[in-house]
């Protein structure tokens, strides 16, 4: 492709950039309510570590719930958990109003299950844009549908890390078929991983992970630079291989926005497989855009200045060696 | 680069997210997106350049975001909005010009998209001053960006005389919901 | 105008009601109530039958007269009428608006029905001429706190397609028995338009 003209793509990016940072600091945050007896819930509220201090959002239940015992906090390395045990009196808790105050400051989504004594249950999100979560009876499964497509397209098109392999891929591959079996495989492996993190069969811990993948950018940056010089290897022969074996990588960092603790068996598969088509449909936006805009740039006979041209590439080695070094050595101060 | 200036506040981005729930510059990109006063002005005035030409589209490509940035840094900074009905007559203006297919040389674009960017970055920057700010108007630039050069280049692209009528069409209606603002704008000022 | 009142009458006050709590800040963003006021200015061409007659009619007549007529005419059209609009909007009265409406049916339907073919400019001017009439009807009847823009976009958009519609079906022209066919139909909505001229003198 035209690897002239992706410099607008840098623009894009710098859409994302904002949430560099963040990427790895999305880990949502999970509140769940299990139904004891009639009246008496036991209410678990786990919010993620935020920026290396205790998450800024606080739970608010509503006025006439008592707790029956002592409110508990314990400190994880990645989150706090606060437990309490409360009665909610005759009104129960349908059509009640669960509000997290200061999480419209945050990136972080909450999600919220009850489980209720009869074997129901649902699932809602709470965010920053909506920092509350209304209880209720079960949804139809287009409602949830919804839900985990939105959440997927979120994840990814904030997830700058992602965008940027991506962005590399695109600059490194040559040709209409290529491009396909490239993203088609970068798809199949990191639907592979996700799958698998999300059902329990592989796990990663996160900080390993969020170098790993750093790792998987800066890797891309001197093939670019070789792809310029007309040299090759063998990414540039088949790049479709290096996307499938980072693929994997970046399977995992998918699965971290879809947490499934306490979600029921049933209900994973269905959320997993539209939280995945909300991830590719992410993706395939910023790809066929980034395509868009260069066959544009064609059309409109845009000449672009040398240092222009080296930019979206050098904004991957560069960023991506960055990134590599902070989260190295998140992950060394980290033992 | 504006890009590179909010690559180094990083922080500062997680302040204020308040609409999208994805940052301030998504905030600016679905600001754009669902104002339809900016969203079908900008877009028209982008297949007019695209009739002109690919030197008009490509000038208008870049000048309209920076014009419309400029504008935007002053509306943060007056916050008043203006009394004068800046989409009506610009759907007027757009419309018309497209409807027509009316001969102006590249500069008189390059004006046009300058003036026409100021004025509805300055409106948008007013409308942001509470809420996305700066990085909002960053949102809208790149977005304006993107859209101003898919249009430009699918009416450059275009060479079956249905094909142009049918982007003239458009230019029409721009025109026609332009003339309906401006009866609505005369209507409310009685 | 409103010789015909299709049913879309009391969904509509329903969703003037539900729409009706938000002002229109020039800057907002889309808000439902606001989607409410597009949908009401995509039905609103459709809400009367002798406003869907005549702009079909004028799709028709255009298919038949072929290029530029056929392009000319939905270039011009919703410019023309927007123009109407803008004057019953301002408050600018016209006379005989509901009979303008009826004559436009009847003449578009005749010539529709002789294929008839004047002139390129007497054409638009004939079909310009009408057209202030029915743009003059919309803008008067505009339900007021409406978003103007969005209401506009949908009532623009809207007339655009049976424009569309007429053209489409206009193709038929190509074939004999397509010929037959759009000048019966030029009969029947030169009828109906008698009928609302009926209805408008009496």
């Amino acid at each position: 492709m035209n690897r002239t003209a992706i410099v607008a793509l840098a623009l894009v990016l710098c859409a994302g950039t904002n949430t560099i940072v963040l990427s790895h600091e999305s880990q949502p945050g999970i509140l769940e309510l299990r139904q004891v007896s009639r009246d008496r819930y036991e209410v678990t509220w786990r919010a993620p570590i935020y920026y290396g201090r205790p998450h800024p959002a606080r739970l608010v239940l509503p006025e006439g719930w008592k707790d029956t015992v002592e409110p508990t906090v314990r400190m994880l390395p990645d989150s706090q958990v606060f437990r309490r045990v409360v009665t909610v009196g005759d009104r129960g808790v349908e059509g009640i109003d669960l509000r997290f105050t200061g999480l419209e400051k945050t990136v972080t989504d909450v999600f919220v299950r009850l489980n209720r004594l009869d074997g129901t249950m649902m699932t809602v999100v709470a965010r920053p844009s909506k920092p509350f979560a209304k209880l209720r009876g079960e949804r139809a499964w287009h409602v949830t549908a919804g839900e985990f497509i939105g959440l997927g397209f979120h994840h990814i098109l904030s997830g700058v890390d992602h965008l940027l392999f991506v962005l590399g891929l695109l600059l490194i591959v040559n040709g209409r078929m290529i491009l396909l079996k490239t993203i088609t495989s970068f798809t199949v492996a990191h639907s592979i991983t996700l799958a698998a993190a999300t059902l329990g069969y592989a796990s990663a811990p996160l900080p390993p992970l969020n170098a790993a993948i750093a790792l998987s950018i800066l890797f891309l940056g001197p093939e670019i630079v070789r792809s310029w010089n007309g040299q090759t290897s063998l990414t540039i022969r088949y790049p479709w291989v290096v996307a499938f074996l980072f693929g994997l990588l970046h399977g995992f960092g998918f699965a971290s926005g879809l947490t499934t603790t306490g979600m029921p068996k049933s209900e994973i598969p269905l959320s997993l497989l539209f939280f995945n088509a909300g991830v590719e449909a992410g993706q395939l936006v910023f790809v066929f855009t980034a395509l868009a805009l260069v066959r544009s740039f064609k059309i409109l006979e845009v000449q672009w200045p040398r240092w222009a041209e080296a930019l979206p590439g050098y904004a991957v080695g560069s960023l991506g060696a960055y990134w590599t070094i902070q989260r190295t050595a998140i992950l060394i101060g980290g033992f | 680069m504006a890009g590179i200036a909010s690559l180094c506040c990083p922080s500062s981005a997680a302040a204020h997210l308040v609409m999208t729930g994805m940052g301030p510059v998504y905030d600016g990109i679905g600001h754009l997106l669902l104002t339809p006063e900016d969203l079908v002005a900008a877009l028209s005035l982008a297949l007019y350049a695209g009739l002109r030409g690919p030197i008009s589209g490509r000038r208008t490509m870049f000048l309209l975001p920076f014009a419309w940035l400029i504008g935007g840094i002053a509306g943060l900074a007056v916050n008043a909005l203006p009394t004068f009905p800046v989409s009506a007559v610009s759907f007027l203006v757009t419309g018309g010009l497209v409807a027509a297919d009316f001969y102006m040389p590249v500069s008189a674009v390059m004006v046009l998209g300058i003036v026409f960017g100021f004025a509805h970055g300055f409106l948008n920057g007013v409308a942001l001053n509470e809420g996305a700010g700066i990085l909002g108007l960053l949102g809208i630039m790149i977005m304006l960006f993107i859209l101003t050069a898919f249009a430009a280049a699918l009416v450059v692209s275009l060479n079956k005389p249905w094909a142009r009528i049918a982007v003239r069409v458009s230019g029409s209606w721009t025109f026609a919901i332009g003339l309906l603002m401006l009866g609505w704008f005369i209507r409310e000022a009685k | 105008m409103r010789c015909i009142r299709s049913s879309t009458g009391p969904s509509i006050v329903f969703v003037m009601a539900l729409s009706l709590p938000w002002s229109s800040p020039a800057l907002a963003h889309v808000e439902q109530g606001q989607a409410a006021g597009f949908l009401i200015g995509l039905q609103h061409p459709w809400s009367g039958f002798d406003h869907v007659l005549a702009m079909i009619a004028v799709g028709l007549w255009g298919a038949q007269l072929g290029a530029p007529a056929m392009w000319l005419l939905p270039v011009t059209f919703p410019m023309v009428m927007a123009f109407g609009g803008m004057l019953g909007l301002m408050g600018v009265k016209l006379p005989g608006i509901e009979i303008g409406i009826a004559l436009s049916a009847v003449m578009l339907g005749v010539m529709v029905l002789a294929e008839a073919r004047p002139k390129l400019m007497l054409a638009a001017s004939l079909v310009s001429f009408f057209a202030v009439f029915h743009g003059h009807a919309h803008g008067t009847e505009l339900p007021p706190g409406q978003n103007g823009l969005l209401y506009s976009m949908g009532f623009v958009i809207a007339t655009g397609f049976l424009h569309g519609l007429g053209i489409l079906l206009g193709l038929l022209h190509r074939w004999p028995a397509g010929k037959l066919a759009l000048r019966s139909a030029g009969a029947f909505i030169a009828v109906m338009g008698v009928t609302f001229l009926w209805g408008a003198l009496k």
